[in-house]
């Protein structure tokens, strides 16, 4: 386990500025270029919300606090987790050439890949919280354990990453099949409805065990419901084990399949 | 680091195997992770290889096409795994392989530089340094700052060979690689893998089909044949050897 994360650290001066180019490629090619990484989650956000709010008037669901901010603070970490589970799945052949052509820890692009998305996701929390502030809204001081959650989920995207990409890279199957779960998972996840307004204790044990669901959870409970983490320790225990159990199994796999990736791509 | 006698050694393959499965389709290929027993064909593309360079030495290594001259070679840059058997390289390697890979098309020249700068481990400071030289040998005028997908292969291979051969390596593997572009700047290409060469210390490994060439850089030369390693000796021998076993 050790030398899974050693491998990491040592290239971590690596990994940061592979994350920074990473950024750089993505914005590249466009004027706008960094504009776009906000314009585009902003939009769904107003959209989520015009047809939420507005339309289906879901907007008493929620707790006594502003609809549009629930909401915002579901689908923005919902935007990190959807493009890392699935362009994150597939790092290798995204940058074949780190894989085949120079000498890199597969470990390692995973790690930049997913860090130059959470530069992204922090860059839209930090518009998002000087929004609520210009308009009046008050964080509290739960708002401290959202590093915690960041830490969290980049570690458990990380061994997502390098628990699926050598299977994608082995198989395009695999890539189809999480494309084809990302929507599903969406709808599924309480992103735009509020799971607690289903009146079945199963469905919340079962949604313990969906980390989209955990995540999008732990935000709120940060900036909108004022609650502690441990103050749900079901929610906490059953997520905790998920993500021992993704890191181990992003081991297993990585193990297995490791000395194969380079031969096929 | 390494004990005295083990500084000695560059390259250093015990019994190295490399195989590659060729499965029917992508289908059996995806089987095969779940159960090792689907049906493939087995490539020995480096069978039972064993020999070492000490540091220092330019050695040839000379084979038909398909003699696994190329796989031994990404397996001493690291960007594959032997099968078994194992393999020690002390020293850091650069390699003239594929000289237009490893750059990210999306990039400029300049940028592409500064990321295999870092990736090489290099600190800002070095790069700074490093960037106007490989600049300046690629001679790629006002094209180092466009991205690198408008380049032509010629334009590639250029900045490729110019950043491999800047960054002092330890080991200097080159394939096939000093046909880069035209001849005059195929000429400049030599005269800076024999200016590395010159260097103490820097260990050479050199893969041609030509033997003039291997003759020209090379003191020692190992053919290989269907993965196996045939002769191991002087590079002039070596070189009679495996132009007798192609009957030339």
């Amino acid at each position: 386990m050790l030398s899974f994360f050693r491998g990491c650290w040592e290239w971590k001066s690596q990994v940061f500025h592979l994350a920074k180019i990473d950024l750089v490629k993505t914005c590249r090619g466009a004027v706008l270029g960094w504009i776009w990484l906000f314009v585009r989650p902003a939009t769904y956000v107003f959209v989520f919300w015009l047809a939420l709010a507005l339309g289906l008037k879901a907007g008493s669901t929620v707790g006594d606090y502003p609809y549009i901010v629930w909401l915002t603070a579901g689908l923005i970490p919902w935007f990190f987790m959807q493009e890392l589970i699935s362009t994150g799945s597939d790092v290798y052949r995204r940058y074949t050439y780190l894989v085949n052509k120079i000498k890199f820890p597969l470990v390692a692009i995973s790690a930049f890949y997913a860090l130059s998305k959470l530069y992204i996701y922090l860059m839209s929390m930090g518009i998002f919280m000087l929004g609520c502030i210009i308009f009046g809204y008050h964080f509290s001081i739960y708002l401290i354990q959202l590093p915690f959650v960041f830490a969290l989920m980049y570690g458990l995207f990380v061994a997502w990453s390098v628990m699926t990409s050598p299977l994608s890279a082995i198989s395009k199957d695999f890539g189809n099949l999480i494309k084809t779960l990302s929507t599903p998972l969406f709808w599924l996840s309480g992103i735009i409805f509020n799971l607690g307004t289903i009146h079945h204790e199963w469905v919340h044990t079962v949604m313990c065990f969906n980390p989209v669901s955990f995540f999008v959870e732990a935000h709120r409970y940060a900036m909108c419901d004022n609650m502690w983490l441990w103050e749900n320790p079901k929610m906490l225990l059953i997520f905790l084990v998920v993500f021992l159990a993704t890191i181990i199994v992003a081991r297993i796999v990585f193990r297995r399949l490791n000395t194969e990736v380079a031969d096929v791509l | 680091m390494f004990s005295r006698s083990e500084d000695e050694v560059a390259i250093r393959f015990s019994h190295v195997d490399k195989t590659y499965r060729l499965f029917k389709n992508d289908r059996a290929r995806f089987y095969s992770v779940f159960n090792k027993r689907v049906k493939h064909e087995t490539i020995h593309a480096n069978c039972d290889l064993s020999f070492e360079i000490k540091r220092g030495e330019a050695v040839a290594l000379v084979g038909n096409n398909g003699a696994g001259k190329s796989t031994a070679l990404k397996i001493i840059t690291g960007v594959i795994t032997p099968t078994s058997g194992t393999v020690d390289v002390n020293g850091r390697v650069s390699a003239l392989l594929e000289l237009s890979a490893g750059f990210d098309m999306n990039l400029t020249g300049r940028e592409n530089i500064e990321m295999r700068g870092f990736l090489w481990g290099l600190n800002k400071k070095e790069i700074a340094e490093l960037t106007p030289a490989v600049e300046e040998f690629a001679e790629l005028g006002s094209y180092f700052d466009q991205p690198m997908r408008t380049y032509s292969s010629g334009m590639k291979a250029r900045l490729g060979f110019s950043f491999a051969s800047s960054i002092d390596p330890e080991i200097l593997v080159v394939d096939e690689a000093l046909s880069v572009g035209d001849k005059r700047f195929s000429k400049k290409c030599i005269a800076r893998v024999k200016e590395i060469m010159s260097g103490t210390g820097v260990t050479v490994l050199f893969v041609t089909h030509s033997s003039s060439a291997a003759q020209e850089f090379c003191t020692r030369g190992l053919v290989l044949d269907h993965g196996r390693l045939t002769y191991d000796g002087p590079i002039k021998d070596a070189i009679e050897f495996y132009d007798k076993s192609n009957n030339m």
